[in-house]
């Protein structure tokens, strides 16, 4: 038991000096989840404001003019260009020039009083981002704007019948909903993106990392010298993960910091908490990375490997897409990799602030998870002995 | 010359193809993501987990549940009685939206006073901007066509140019090629030069009379090829399998794909000879393929981005592509109107060239 403790930390030791010594891969391993973090808080963003467009307004009165101002108020639609008719706004949109635009027919206020109003809105369909929101947007814009017109009509009519059955000033509808949104009252980006961001940073870390371990040492021939000693598998890939492991807690840290700092998204849950659930997926992670560094016999191959889990986590873990929406096969192959867990836990304790009670059932599964990967990567590495 | 190139380009073609796992691995990954796109990923969420406290238990709640329901928006997944039950079932992840009805909703109903209580998950941003919107906007339209009132002065007709039925497959595709494109040109040279020198087959190579140039010439064929291949598959299995109706000039489109491969391969190149281990040479094409998809337009317009995402985002030969892809494959349009975009990646092409045969030459000293 001495005897391989004393081997253990030798070939801890060997490990960190290496990692050490090749300081730019350091820096570079430390840089870039940082710039992940910038670029994921920045750019990523569901709902798209100031959507270029373009208008024709061949009505040009007061009604049309205010319906306009409606449309830029929102902040969705930014008016960058006028023409005079529908075929100018296609052509500009072909070109890319502008997303959308607006049309206006030359009798629009007539028929708006008549009650049948119509407006065109063009939206550019090869990209999907603006088509989405734009779409919602330019709909409830004009469901918003006929019911400012209704209700000043109702209103209108009652004060002139003597004061109907409505009471003026409250609202024309008989239903109002009152929306919460919850954790996340007014709706900022960065909270929602954070939580998740953390956890695609530490897997393509990890994962990355991991996968070229030992198939560096069998391609630069190095792995004959070990094999030479008397150091055991389960020894040799516990070797290998840990100081990648102090590495990835370190880059989680500096994350978290960065995140509640300066992009201010408050941490609700319990941190004690969220290190130990980082600390049993960053395992896991890292024994997917072994795993994948076992089976492939070069370094370019371990890395086009590695690019899978990359792959799935970003597009089926939930951090972008919701899985609820995804069909059974999609949502299943999601379940095989830690990254779908974990960020659900991340974002249970880190957005949400709920405890242990609620996440147990994501721990145990990361957990059993992590336990498997490591021991299928030990016995993975063993064949490979001779 | 022509033949120390034909001899590299071989000795790269047989390297790829002995390699088996790899190649597999390099020609199955653009369609493992096609599929996964055309599978999973809906931009449009629907069927959201819905969690209900009807403390109103009448005709009149029961229908305003309903048309959320037959919206197909949202599940109800349970029945609770009281608003902490609900709030207890978001915090627990089973729902992501949580509608409470008064008791006395069937009588306020009747003074146009009725009130709803939702409440929304707000840890997950696609999920909590669709429930927001679309919860609303369905209770208003209820709310309207409960009063017999000609409600809509002014209806907003909306055309989808190019993609009218909203088919994310479509929205998908031209991007996926792009950015398929640029992972794989990059991932692909990433390696070449550093590799050599990890393994210390460089020595090998520079003791034989060919020529810096040529080497890098004979490094980038059998990639382009691979790269081609990528292409063709997803433009086949996408038109094809999928229906995604191709609009435009197939040969421009396949011509303008080899020159924005090129960028890519060029930039690995580059990436390849800065490199010291292989390990670096990797994280940094993660770094620029990653950072590609985020900036270029891909995943989210670029036009929305802030300032200096924006000027960054220059930089990238996909940003110019991608409106390429688009352009041709969904608009059908042709050169005329994509001037623009094509001369900037030519000449980011000749620049990414000239940085990597300065690179290349430095790296092989």
């Amino acid at each position: 038991m001495q005897k391989g403790l004393q081997r253990f930390g030798a070939l801890v030791r060997k490990e960190i000096t290496q990692l050490l010594r090749d300081r730019r891969s350091l820096a570079f391993m430390l840089s870039l989840p940082l710039i992940q973090l910038f670029l994921f808080s920045y750019a990523v963003n569901s709902t798209v404001y100031h959507i270029p467009t373009a208008v024709v307004d061949q009505s040009n009165d007061r009604k049309s003019r205010e319906y306009l101002q409606a449309m830029v108020n929102s902040q969705y639609f930014d008016m960058t260009v006028q023409f005079q008719n529908q075929n100018q706004v296609i052509a500009a949109i072909d070109r890319g020039d502008v997303k959308a635009g607006i049309v206006i027919p030359p009798d629009f206020a007539t028929d708006t009083d008549r009650g049948t109003g119509n407006v065109l809105i063009l939206l550019d369909g090869s990209d999907s981002a603006s088509v989405s929101s734009g779409f919602g947007a330019a709909g409830l814009i004009a469901q918003m704007y006929s019911l400012q017109l209704t209700t000043q009509e109702i209103i209108r009519k009652g004060q002139g019948a003597g004061g109907g059955s409505l009471s003026v000033g409250a609202s024309a509808l008989p239903i109002t909903a009152a929306t919460r949104v919850l954790y996340n009252p007014d709706m900022i980006n960065v909270w929602f993106i954070l939580p998740g961001i953390v956890g695609l940073i530490l897997q393509n870390l990890a994962v990355q990392q991991a996968a070229l371990i030992v198939v560096k040492d069998r391609e630069m021939g190095t792995i004959e010298q070990i094999l030479i000693t008397p150091t055991r598998p389960l020894e040799l890939v516990l070797s290998k993960m840990i100081p990648l492991l102090v590495l990835s807690m370190l880059a989680m840290g500096v994350t978290l910091l960065i995140g509640i700092v300066w992009f201010s998204v408050p941490f609700q849950g319990s941190l004690f908490l969220y290190f130990w659930m980082a600390l049993l997926f960053v395992v896991g992670s890292l024994a997917l990375g072994l795993l994948i560094s076992t089976r492939a016999k070069t370094q370019r191959q371990a890395q086009q490997m590695a690019l899978l889990p990359m792959i799935f986590g970003l597009l089926l873990g939930g951090l972008i897409y919701p899985r609820s929406s995804m069909p059974f096969v999609p949502q299943f192959i999601g379940n095989l990799f830690p990254l779908t867990y974990f960020i659900r836990i991340s974002r249970s304790i880190f957005v949400k602030g709920v405890g242990l009670e609620f996440v147990w059932s994501d721990a145990l599964i990361l957990g059993i998870y992590s336990l498997v990967v490591v021991i299928l990567a030990a016995r993975a590495f063993k064949p490979r002995l001779d | 010359m022509l033949t120390r190139i034909w001899a590299i380009t071989q000795k790269e073609f047989i390297q790829t193809l002995r390699d088996r796992a790899t190649l597999v691995i390099l020609l199955t990954i653009p369609l493992v993501q096609l599929l996964l796109y055309a599978t999973a990923i809906h931009t449009d969420v629907q069927h959201i987990p819905m969690v209900v406290a009807d403390q109103s238990v009448s005709t009149e709640s029961r229908t305003y549940l309903n048309t959320l329901v037959d919206s197909k928006y949202f599940d109800i997944v349970d029945t609770v009685s009281s608003r902490d039950a609900v709030m207890n079932a978001i915090d627990a992840g089973k729902a992501s939206l949580g509608i409470v009805i008064p008791p006395d909703f069937a009588s306020q109903l009747k003074l146009h006073q009725a009130q709803v209580l939702m409440l929304i998950d707000g840890s997950d941003s696609f999920t909590t901007n669709s429930a927001y919107s679309t919860a609303n906007a369905i209770s208003q339209s209820y709310a309207i066509s409960l009063i017999n009132q000609p409600i809509s002065p002014v209806n907003a007709q909306v055309r989808i140019l190019y993609n009218p039925d909203l088919k994310d497959l479509w929205f998908l595709i031209p991007g996926l090629i792009a950015s398929l494109l640029q992972t794989q040109t990059l991932a692909l040279t990433a390696l070449a030069v550093v590799r050599e020198r990890e393994v210390g087959t460089i020595e090998a190579l520079l003791v034989t009379p060919i020529r810096p140039f040529e080497l890098m010439l004979g490094k980038t064929i059998p990639n382009l090829f691979i790269a081609f291949c990528n292409m063709a598959s997803i433009l086949i299995v996408g038109g094809l399998a999928f229906g995604v109706p191709f609009q435009g000039n197939l040969v421009l489109y396949v011509v303008l794909c080899l020159l924005f491969a090129c960028s890519g391969l060029g930039l690995g190149l580059a990436i390849s000879a800065a490199s010291q281990t292989q390990a670096q040479a990797q994280q940094l094409v993660q770094l620029f393929s990653f950072t590609g998809l985020f900036l270029a337009g891909f995943l989210f317009p670029q036009y929305a981005l802030p300032f200096v995402l924006r000027v960054i985002s220059y930089i990238f030969p996909l940003t110019y592509f991608i409106p390429i892809s688009r352009g041709i494959y969904t608009k059908g349009i042709g050169i005329d109107a994509l001037w623009g975009p094509v001369i900037a990646l030519s000449v980011l092409l000749v620049l990414i060239i000239f940085a990597a045969s300065r690179l290349f030459h430095e790296s092989l000293d």
